[in-house]
């Protein structure tokens, strides 16, 4: 679930970064406060997901990837 | 609205004289030169490559060469055929004809089409010259699956692996211009739906290449570290996988041969309306179904890798997805059969070679889609089938639609007119010797000789001979054809400025031989509107 | 000079001085690698030349700009330009995340009998699918394994390069340095968008102290990235620890290589701010830089939460 959120999020800026391309392309006026914009929801978006991580990562929602993998551990080694 | 060609120094009006003018030049018809002529020779290269191929399997046994050397040829030879002749001829078209189609003067970055194409030389030159290194060169095949291009592999490879990187740069260079100078440099009163066809597929394929040349230099670099300094990724011993090197590559790869055939799809769509002497059919549709071969092809690029291990249902998906291509694909065959139906149609060279196009590449787009089918593929995968249907579909399809563009705009780039009865000479000594030398090659891949040997058994020697036979003529033809082009450039009879009286298209209201910029002034509304193929 | 008027630049020799530096940079990195003793100084010419060959390209444009010669066309062209070479950085990354994901979702499982991969118990003894011991096979630890229908097969216990192998103790914590580089490269995305206002508001000592703040706060990251490249080289990740030292090496290495372009870009710009040459209407080389360093500064973030984290 927080992994879905954080997934989530991380397209939100993904597409305000490229928002804020556009606005650069554009050029001008418009373009530039476009591209602002853009650029400073992409900066707030990713300090709140930074702060979701580490909030997330203390409160043991999520793991770091020490323990990667639920799949079955290779069975003990067979002698031939 | 005053317009003029800013020039802050007088020899903007004209070239430099010498050398430098090629080395400083900004100017895209001197690139687009610059790169068909070098596409030309490495054509030349890579035909004597595979004219040792097909020396060598002429017949059954090891007459000429030893087996090390013949794999280093047939790699070389795809090499040299995809990034040093079809991708630059393609982009010299593209640096020739779309600022001239859009009503612009130039390119929208000409110093950096210098460099793209300056590159070039200096990639091909360490490409071929990993033949005179310790191992010769790589002898991996043009696929250069890991981890034969990885642990198994001579010294060289890591030479080949920075032309890679050069030919990538070289090529988002040229794709990135084109795009600036598609959106940006195009007369003001031209709008997207006038666009004539082949400015479309070189816009639509320069998104493809932007999206997937980094990845080839992404694919190169892990090759690179897994070869020097001890990486892991293509090696199963420390976690990777070399199925993944075939991911990546072919996530690069399957991009790759729309990048070469689409401009060519372009080209033809110009030529049977002028031939036909009926508009274009269907023109937006003929946008749409570019567009949406493009896509696709992001999405199929596990077709190549049926017989490599994959989940089955990866396998299905991959193999509904390619299937799926077939639509827009005969949207456009469709279209360009429709364009000539009912036309009074009249065979000059050009159109031999349009017409043919679309006759012999449907004859490859039809075994790509046997290909496609998973338990079909599972008897076809590396055979002579797989090698007869990409090359019906690069020779036939991309090669052909190099060769009618540059007789159908030669008039326009010399001012002059090409010999036409030699023309067409040429045409019929190549479409001949070329179904020659690759329909064979169907029947020995469905008889079960596998591709990349120097020697095969006796069963096949009859349609070796036969292939080999139309490969070394098909070869020849390429004589004639220098000789004709340079004939035209030389002695050729002036041309007038729409040597083809039912052409349309911006290029065609400019001088005999198009002036140096091309247009000073952007073109009316009434103007595009009368040459345009939407109509 | 209006805006009706094309332009078409001079010709120069920068491109061919840009083919002649990059082959010989990689002229002499391929040597030096196949252990020539020349190599690395025909590496480090190449190199120089091609720097030498990017300060006087930049310079000459932004000095053809400075007198005026440029227009509103000219203008687009280098804003499309620098949009889709970013693209293609994007695609660049995405080639390497892809080979990340691949490997730990895929590769390593099934190496570790995940699906029916029935051979596993048979070639890899001892063997554990867990991601941060992923490592060659200690040299001698893979014997030839017979299979059930009796072929031999052998593995080869070292890669055919013969570079020593090792395998790191655990995964790299991420409450340490790498959340310290996170909150320092966050920040110096936020202390560019206060450039980027004061830019367009016209205030420029303001515009000069954020952008320096800028750039120390990249160099600060860049320092402790070496510090902590230090720390988990000691801990046994290396770049031949397997797969995982591989990925992590590349994508982290590969990001710190965008970071430093990033800083000497922003430096560049700071000068130019100095110098006067931006105004609150027209600053593309500051936008350019500027989006620049926010795709380097998401790049982080992706590495941070997908290598570390999830």
């Amino acid at each position: 679930m927080t992994e879905v959120v954080i997934v989530l999020i991380i397209i939100a800026i993904l597409v305000a970064l490229g928002f804020g391309l556009i606005g650069m392309v554009k050029g001008g006026k418009a373009g530039s406060d476009k591209m602002f914009k853009s650029l400073v929801l992409r900066v707030s978006l990713s300090v709140f997901l930074f702060l979701l991580v580490l909030f997330a990562g203390y409160m043991g929602w999520i793991e770091p990837n020490v323990v990667m993998f639920d799949a079955p551990v290779a069975p003990a080694p067979v002698q031939k | 609205m005053t317009t003029a060609t800013a020039s802050h120094d007088d020899h903007h009006h004209g070239p430099e004289k010498g050398l430098m003018r090629w080395i400083k030049t900004t100017n895209h018809k001197d690139i687009g030169s610059l790169y068909l002529w070098f596409a030309f020779t490495m054509l030349l290269v890579g035909g004597a490559f595979a004219m040792g191929i097909r020396a060598e399997l002429l017949q059954p046994g090891l007459q000429l060469m030893e087996p090390q050397f013949f794999n280093q040829l047939t790699t070389m030879h795809g090499l040299i055929m995809v990034f040093g002749a079809i991708m630059p001829a393609f982009v010299g078209l593209g640096n020739w004809l779309i600022p001239m189609m859009i009503g612009a003067p130039d390119m929208a970055l000409p110093r950096m089409n210098n460099w793209s194409f300056w590159i070039l030389p200096f990639a091909g030159g360490i490409l071929l010259s990993t033949f005179f290194m310790e191992g010769g060169a790589p002898a991996f095949g043009w696929t250069f699956y890991a981890p034969l291009s990885t642990t198994f592999a001579p010294d060289s490879t890591d030479f080949f692996i920075f032309a890679i990187h050069l030919l990538g740069f070289s090529s988002i260079m040229g794709a990135i211009n084109i795009i600036a100078t598609v959106l940006n440099m195009r007369a003001p009163e031209m709008k997207l739906m006038d666009m004539p066809l082949f400015v479309w597929t070189w816009l639509i394929t320069s998104f493809l290449l932007i999206g997937a040349m980094p990845v080839l230099a992404g694919a190169v670099t892990m090759m690179l570290t897994d070869r020097n300094f001890g990486t892991a990724f293509f090696d199963a011993t420390g976690g990777g996988d070399p199925v993944l090197f075939q991911h990546i590559f072919w996530f690069f790869g399957h991009p790759e041969v729309y990048i070469m055939i689409l401009p060519a799809f372009g080209v033809v769509s110009h030529i049977i309306p002028t031939f036909a002497r009926k508009p274009l059919f269907g023109y937006s549709s003929m946008v749409y179904a570019t567009a949406s071969i493009a896509f696709l092809s992001y999405i199929v690029w596990a077709h190549h890798m049926f017989l490599t291990g994959m989940p089955v249902a990866g396998e299905l998906y991959f193999m509904y997805a390619t299937m799926l291509i077939a639509v827009p694909t005969g949207v456009k065959v469709f279209n360009w059969i429709a364009t000539m139906w009912k036309g009074s149609m009249t065979f000059e060279t050009p159109m031999l070679w349009a017409v043919s196009f679309v006759f012999l590449f449907t004859i490859g787009g039809f075994s790509g889609l046997m290909l496609g089918i998973v338990p079909a593929d599972i008897q076809y995968h590396d055979t002579y089938f797989v090698v007869a249907h990409f090359h019906y579909v690069l020779v036939t399809g991309a090669l052909w639609g190099i060769i009618a563009a540059v007789f159908y705009w030669l008039p326009k780039w010399t001012g002059k007119m090409y010999n036409e009865t030699l023309a067409k000479i040429h045409f019929w000594w190549a479409v001949i010797s070329v179904n020659v030398l690759f329909f064979p090659q169907h029947f020995l891949g469905l008889a079960g000789m596998p591709r990349r040997i120097p020697d095969y058994s006796l069963q096949f020697a009859d349609f070796n001979l036969i292939s080999s036979l139309g490969g070394f003529a098909f070869g020849a033809s390429f004589f004639l054809l220098t000789y004709i082009v340079i004939d035209c450039i030389r002695n050729g009879k002036p041309a007038s400025a729409r040597p083809w009286p039912s052409a349309k298209g911006l290029e065609w209201t400019l001088e005999p031989k198009a002036q140096y910029h091309s247009f000073n002034k952007p073109p009316s509304r009434a103007l595009i509107e009368a040459e345009s193929q939407n109509s | 000079m209006s805006e009706q008027e094309y332009y078409i630049p001079d010709g120069t020799y920068w491109p061919i001085i840009g083919s002649i530096g990059l082959t010989t940079l990689f002229v002499g990195f391929a040597n030096q690698m196949h252990g020539a003793e020349w190599g690395g100084s025909v590496m480090v010419l190449g190199f120089a030349i091609t720097v030498f060959m990017m300060f006087g390209w930049f310079g000459l444009v932004v000095n053809e700009s400075n007198n005026g010669i440029y227009n509103k066309q000219v203008d687009r062209s280098f804003r499309w330009g620098m949009s889709w070479f970013i693209f293609s950085e994007v695609m660049f990354f995405a080639a390497f995340f892809g080979a990340l994901f691949y490997a730990r979702q895929l590769s390593v499982p099934w190496l570790g009998g995940a699906d029916n991969n029935i051979f596993t118990p048979d070639l890899w003894n001892a063997f554990s699918a867990s991601w941060h011991q992923m490592a060659f096979m200690a040299p001698g630890s893979v014997t030839d394994t017979v299979l059930q229908s009796g072929t031999v097969m052998s593995f080869p216990a070292v890669p055919a390069t013969g570079i020593e192998t090792a395998t790191p103790a655990m995964v790299v914590d991420p409450w340490g340095l790498p959340a310290l580089n996170t909150a320092l490269l966050l920040a110096s995305g936020v202390t560019l968008t206060f450039a980027h206002h004061a830019l367009r508001a016209g205030h420029r000592n303001q515009i000069v102290g954020w952008l320096v703040a800028t750039i120390a706060l990249g160099v600060a990251f860049l320092g402790f990235q070496i510090l902590e490249y230090g720390h988990a080289y000691h801990d046994g990740l290396k770049l031949t620890s397997g797969i995982y030292g591989s990925t992590f090496y590349m994508l982290t290495g590969f990001h710190g290589f965008h970071v430093t372009v990033g800083v000497i870009m922003l430096t560049v710009i700071l000068y130019r701010v100095q110098k006067g040459h931006f105004n609150a209407d027209n600053h593309f080389g500051f936008e350019g830089v500027a989006w620049y360093w926010h795709f380097v500064d998401v790049v982080w973030l992706g590495l941070f939460i997908f290598v570390y984290w999830l």
